[in-house]
């Protein structure tokens, strides 16, 4: 048992220091956070004056109130690059450059390496977005609930929402090792996940066949499902039934890209030589 | 004891062939047709602890595959691999450990961060204990010349500096096996000399095994003992440099500068005119059939000469024949 214990923490130690760097590589790119922050404010602004104009001949929309809609969206536009993950092009890249190479000669395991970078750069990208939150909350309308309980509920919904984001693009992640072009990928995964994972519509707006199908896929668990606690739309007796079905998602996903994973690694056909 | 064992070791890609064309495209999306490609057939040979393995051969002739079916990155198609006593692509983590691998032309390191930080991260990947890794920097920041550089970001690195960065990361966890991927690649004398001095350093004090491939015959004759000559993804030599060049390099060749033409020069058996112009005359001789004293004697008593050289024959006139066949006709 002890040795057991030790492996496990001499694991944490190890994937703690990559994580830490992952997110100190993150920071080393100041102007990018720049460009994002104003891209990100002109988003708000068009999609708030959209949506108002939208509201303008009626008080309720697929049952949501103009400043739940506001709210939602606003959430939606300060947290999306939260599931447009790069693992897709990053993997592409890897495999096509032969820096896969490198990969397989560390003694980690690659998916959970990923996995911990991924999380660490959301960590940070979460602190760097604080600035928008609050300039969102102050002029665009961002109504926030005052339940401490809600954000708990919220931030561990994120934490399971990204966990099956993460799995989700790794063993689509995995067709790099099939098709060596991953760009064309990587764009259907994110509009499809944009669309389908309601960052750009509110699921409730939709045709019901239209949402029983987004909810057939995973992508409204990043995104939609974590931000209806802070916009009102679900309510903290709905957290057990949603964690629940978060965690169903990874455990069905977890399995599935370990298999698809062994599977296509065996594809591997590093460049030169 | 044998640090890495490999019995009929195979690999057959199989590459996709595609009808040129739209047309083409189509088709291999719906019915893709490959054709198998062998890249390494065959191949037996055993390494002990501490040896310094030269592993060449001309480009596509199968080197590289076979480093990465060694470091368990490729699954071989047949045959099988022993890496301390591990099959390295199923045990692929355990090997990881053990091993220290640089690809010439790749980085193991953070683009964006100061080397420092990547070789501390590095260091903690394979929990090299603190006190360990104080040691080992300070001794390789001397032998590699490192001080400049530890606060440079990699991307900032020209190639030399680059490449004594990756060779510090990939030794400061002290592996028992080291795989070279071309580690002098494009770099200049100075630096080559530098990182070949620190190979065989780490070679001497730990008895690391090395195995380095490389098209750079300085290297080879710098450091390794052994040879393996892989072509056509079969071995073809493996041995001591030192027979190699007993074998290739029984010719050799004197340069005379001369003061006059000659002609119908007579020669002793076994030597040859290689070249001739106005005011210089090679000869070529065979050193088992006669000597330089005689061939310069031969010359002298009948043309005069103002000077003259023997050349030495390197390595690189030597692989030049065998790559062009001469082992496999008749010197086997």
């Amino acid at each position: 048992m002890t040795a057991l214990w030790r492996s496990f923490r001499r694991s944490v130690d190890i994937y703690a220091a990559l994580g830490a760097m992952a997110a100190k590589a993150r920071l080393a790119y100041n102007w990018w956070v720049w460009a994002d922050f104003v891209m990100t404010i002109v988003s708000m602004i068009v999609f708030v004056y959209f949506w108002r104009a939208v509201y303008a001949g009626t008080a309720s929309l697929g049952g949501l109130a103009l400043t739940q809609t506001i709210t939602y969206i606003l959430l939606a536009r300060i947290l999306a690059p939260l599931i447009e993950t790069r693992m897709i092009f990053s993997f592409g890249y890897m495999i096509r450059t032969g820096q896969v190479a490198v990969e397989m000669t560390r003694p980690v395991d690659p998916q959970l390496r990923i996995s911990v970078e991924s999380l660490a750069e959301a960590g940070v990208f979460l602190v760097q977005r604080l600035p928008i939150f609050l300039i969102a909350w102050g002029f665009f309308g961002l109504a926030l609930p005052a339940d401490p309980a809600l954000w708990v509920v919220f931030l561990v919904s994120l934490l399971l929402g990204l966990g099956v984001i993460l799995l989700f693009d790794w063993c689509f992640a995995c067709l790099a090792f099939y098709v060596t072009e991953t760009w064309g990928l990587s764009v259907v995964r994110i509009a499809v996940a944009a669309f389908f994972g309601g960052t750009l519509v509110p699921l409730a707006m939709m045709p019901d066949w239209l949402q029983s199908l987004a909810v057939a896929m995973p992508f409204a668990q990043g995104l939609a499902v974590p931000i209806s606690f802070l916009s009102g739309m679900a309510s903290l007796a709905d957290a057990p039934r949603v964690w629940l079905v978060q965690l169903a998602w990874i455990v069905g996903l977890l399995v599935a890209s370990r298999l698809i994973f062994s599977v296509a690694v065996r594809k591997v056909t590093v460049q030169g030589g | 004891m044998a640090v890495i064992q490999v019995e009929d070791l195979s690999k057959v890609f199989q590459i996709p062939l595609k009808e040129p064309g739209l047309k083409g495209a189509v088709k291999a999306l719906f019915a893709p047709k490959y054709e198998p490609r062998v890249a390494v057939d065959g191949v037996d040979f055993s390494v002990e602890r501490g040896e310094v393995v030269g592993y060449i051969g001309v480009n596509g002739a199968g080197k590289s595959t076979t480093i990465k079916m060694l470091t368990g990155i490729l699954l071989p198609s047949r045959g099988s691999v022993r890496v301390l006593g591990r099959d390295p692509h199923r045990e692929r983590v355990a090997n990881a450990r053990e091993i220290g691998v640089v690809f010439g032309q790749r980085t193991q390191l953070w683009w964006d961060l100061a080397f420092i930080e990547s070789l501390s991260l590095v260091a903690r990947i394979y929990e090299v204990p603190k006190q360990r890794y104080a040691e080992l920097l300070d001794q390789f920041s001397e032998l590699l010349d490192l001080g400049e550089l530890l606060h440079v970001p990699i991307r900032s690195m020209s190639l030399g500096q680059k490449m004594r960065a990756e060779l510090a990361a990939t030794l400061i966890h002290e592996p028992q096996v080291v795989y070279l991927d071309e580690p002098t690649i494009g770099l200049d004398l100075i630096v080559k000399d530098r990182i070949r001095g620190f190979i065989k350093e780490q070679n001497h004090a730990k008895g690391t095994t090395v195995i380095l491939t490389t098209h750079d015959l300085g290297d080879i004759e710098e450091l390794c003992q052994r040879v393996l000559m892989i072509d056509a993804g079969k071995i073809i030599y493996d041995g001591p440099i030192s027979a190699i060049k007993d074998r290739f390099g029984k010719h050799r060749v004197i340069n005379f500068e001369t003061l006059q033409a000659a002609s119908h020069l007579s020669l002793p058996a076994g030597a040859e005119v290689a070249g001739a112009e106005p005011g210089k005359l090679s000869v070529r001789f065979d050193r088992t059939r006669t000597t330089a004293s005689q061939v310069a004697a031969a010359l002298m008593s009948q043309v005069e000469v103002k000077d003259f050289s023997l050349s030495e024959p390197d390595l690189a006139s030597i692989v030049k024949q065998i790559y062009g066949g001469a082992l496999k006709d008749g010197m086997q």
